[in-house]
């Protein structure tokens, strides 16, 4: 059956600055708001967006990731008429191949999108944190009649160098891409988002696969190849809260703007419409202890707190034991906090154990991260 | 491995008042996450008992909605299964709508299964109970139907009106009685029962010719009295949380805010299993001051709360202050409202009136829905 748009997750990166987070996980399944795995947010868009077709692109570490993603009953993409599966590397006639690039995962994938045979394909990256209905966003892809769309945010102009940046016209078409330019034309950012038409995408696809010089990666080869070739190539301005958690400064700060509460990205909305979806554990309600405190802080069931947290994000079956003190830190499932023990901007990495009264990072600004490997 | 049909029973249940006026006693919310089906249900899943059915008496609205997903009790969704059996001829007789009835009406589906043996099991007595070690006892025993029952030394104060049992040498029950509270030391009846199949196809033939207004209860209490079939007792000596009256489920409630009554109803490597509805962490605003209570998840607490019991979806706002309350799903508590020993049942609100009390002895409920 022909579908109107099937969306394909990239999800094998490695993400080497999240350091030992990644060590056994792909970064797409690393924790996050106490309760969520990143992977989540992509996935739960495309199910409130009605895209029911997804293939997720995996390679490091795949079989944790395989499995989360499973049948896609989490996301209620187990429907009749739905599909999510994991396409990890594997061997065919022409041999056997690692993901060479993100364009190269596609391609290496082109008999699943054939045999699904969309109109549109929608490209995501598995490692962002936002809230979206992607169909405004196809809606202008089809309206401007447009090759490929890229989604764009606009970013302050002293970190535009820091991203690939679009130049557009008046009517938002694309008129240049610079690659971390040091002289940035504008100050639209690409998010990594992008509709392709997809007999468009598989024509470039293909004749990018055989092209020995190339990375195969859609930022530095194909887009920039249908820019050069005239092709329609529309910007979508994306507003609201938009994330790349690639570091550990950007995964914590991210924690804390939930923990905090300022609503920029409001997983409390009571209509429902852009809710994350993810897998549930099957703890007993959080417990606060006679003299536990906690404010400014999100906890998950399961957790357990005798101490005090300010300015926490808290997973499941994580404890605090009693006296001990957690300021603006992210502790992963599972992770202990023993008595009189303090720690502040940290990320605690998961089932790790805190000594009591061991004193971390106090009086520091810097992010340190907390793993079995050491801090 | 014998093939096992567990029966989760919401008939014969003891009345709660207003918080079972639109729930059976199996879907009331318990520390502001489960049902108290779950147990049973779960219990049943960590067994390795794989076919279940619940025996609904009514609103069995409340009892789909709690086990919409009733794939999460379940091993292999394909050979297991959860069904839902309610009798609807006899809605409006409630004397006669037993679970004898019940399972009568709907007698194909043991038919069809053709158990070694079933399981019948009520929803009040909260326990981490291990049905394999039942199983075992029972074939080993070579028994007809085996009881099970806890030892009590607190006769005189809890389990009242539950079965009281005098067991013989050779673990045969040889009488039962409703216990009227005047003994201290007795065995109660968890009224948790195995049947070879053939005792099961006795008991429903039994009824037939001695009342159709008695259930399982007080038919195996009759066989037992009258001699007629052999039931053996199998004792379970772990923590049983019996959840029998309104004041019970309130203080018991509050007593499994003690980490070490917690840990005997939830052990380890037993998880208990709920319908999950995805909600978000729970959110603790800048003046959030939060002890010793349970909170689920989905809920936003911004003020004082004390001793409580909060559940999914529930909103505390600032300046609110609760001691020792129980709330229920997307409950509501406006600023500056002080409540103590208050129940708001699900989709309560309080905003207008700042000042709301109840005693430990009876707790206020604000009715589903209501807003003061």
């Amino acid at each position: 059956m022909s579908k109107k748009v099937v969306a394909m997750i990239l999800a094998g990166g490695k993400g080497t600055r999240l350091e030992a987070l990644t060590k056994k996980t792909a970064k797409p399944a690393v924790s996050f708001a106490a309760k969520y795995r990143i992977i989540d947010f992509p996935l739960s868009n495309c199910a409130n967006s009605g895209i029911n077709t997804v293939g997720v692109l995996t390679q490091y570490e795949s079989t944790d990731l395989d499995a989360y993603v499973g049948n896609g009953e989490k996301w209620g993409l187990n429907g009749v008429h739905a599909l999510l599966t994991s396409l990890a590397p594997r061997q065919t006639e022409e041999g056997a191949n690692w993901y060479k690039g993100t364009a190269d995962a596609i391609t290496q994938n082109l008999d699943f999108l054939d045999e699904n045979d969309p109109e549109y394909v929608l490209i995501l990256s598995g490692d962002h944190i936002y809230k979206t209905l992607y169909n405004d966003m196809i809606d202008l892809h089809i309206d401007t009649e447009a090759d490929a769309t890229i989604s764009v945010i606009e970013v302050d102009p002293k970190e535009a160098s820091r991203f690939g940046i679009m130049a557009v016209d008046k009517n938002d078409r694309i008129v240049e891409f610079q690659e971390k330019p040091k002289q940035p034309k504008s100050n639209l950012a690409s998010m990594g988002v992008y509709v392709f038409t997809w007999k468009v995408l598989r024509k470039y696809l293909v004749e990018d696969a055989a092209n020995p010089k190339s990375d195969h990666d859609f930022g530095n080869n194909i887009i920039p190849k249908m820019l050069n070739d005239g092709l329609k190539m529309q910007a979508y301005r994306f507003k609201g809260y938009w994330r790349d958690v690639g570091t550990l400064a950007s995964l914590h700060q991210a924690n804390m703007d939930i923990a905090l509460d300022d609503r920029m990205l409001d997983l409390y909305e009571s209509d429902r419409t852009t809710r994350i979806y993810t897998q549930d554990t099957y703890s007993v309600p959080q417990y606060i202890g006679p003299e536990g405190s906690i404010k400014r802080s999100i906890a998950n069931q399961g957790a357990i707190i005798l101490g005090s947290c300010d300015s926490c994000v808290i997973s499941s079956d994580a404890v605090i034991e009693e006296g001990a003190v957690c300021t603006r830190c992210v502790i992963m499932r599972g992770a202990r906090v023993k008595v009189g023990a303090q720690v502040n901007n940290a990320i605690i990495a998961p089932d790790v154990v805190i000594e009591s009264n061991e004193k971390i990072n106090l009086n520091s600004d810097e992010i340190v991260l907390i793993s079995n490997g050491g801090k | 491995m014998s093939k096992i049909l567990g029966i989760c029973n919401l008939h014969d249940t003891p009345s709660m008042g207003q918080l079972t006026k639109t729930r059976p006693l199996g879907s009331l919310s318990f520390l502001g996450r489960y049902g108290l089906m779950d147990f049973t249900l779960s219990n049943f899943s960590n067994s390795e008992i794989d076919r279940m059915v619940i025996l609904a008496e009514n609103n069995i609205s409340a009892v789909r909605n709690h086990t919409l997903e009733g794939n999460i009790w379940i091993n292999n969704t394909r050979t297991g299964f959860l069904r839902i059996l309610l009798n609807e001829n006899l809605l409006d007789a409630p004397k006669f709508n037993t679970d004898i009835a019940n399972i009568k009406e709907h007698y194909s589906i043991i038919e069809d299964n053709n158990p070694d043996y079933i399981i019948l099991s009520p929803t009040f007595f909260l326990m981490a109970f291990d049905y394999r070690k039942l199983i075992e006892y029972h074939e080993e025993s070579g028994a007809e139907i085996t009881c099970v029952y806890t030892k009590t030394t607190r006769g005189n104060k809890d389990y009242l009106n539950c079965d009281s049992l005098e067991i013989a040498k050779n673990n045969v029950i040889t009488h039962s009685k409703a216990n009227m509270g005047d003994e201290k030391k007795q065995n109660i009846s968890l009224e948790t029962f195995i049947f070879t199949r053939a005792a099961f196809d006795k008991i429903l033939a039994l009824s037939d010719r001695v009342s159709s207004m008695y259930g399982f209860r007080k038919m195996i209490s009759y066989a037992i009295n009258h001699h007629r079939i052999p039931v053996h007792a199998f004792e379970f000596d772990g923590y049983v949380v019996p959840i029998l009256s309104s004041y019970d489920y309130v203080d018991r409630s509050f007593e499994l805010l003690k980490y070490e009554n917690r840990q005997k109803l939830f052990l380890p490597d037993w998880p208990i299993y709920t319908t999950t509805h995805n909600t978000p962490p729970a959110l603790y605003g800048p003046k959030a001051d939060v002890q010793n209570s349970f909170v689920a998840n989905g809920a936003i607490i911004k003020g004082k709360v004390e001793n409580c019991i909060i559940s999914r979806d529930v909103v505390v706002e600032e300046g609110a202050e609760l001691k020792n309350c129980i709330l229920f799903t997307q409950s509501y508590v406006g600023k500056n409202a002080k409540m103590e020993n208050v129940l708001l049942e699900k989709k309560a609100s309080v905003s207008e009136v700042k000042k709301l009390a109840g005693t430990k002895e009876k707790i206020l409920v604000i009715k589903q829905g209501e807003k003061v």
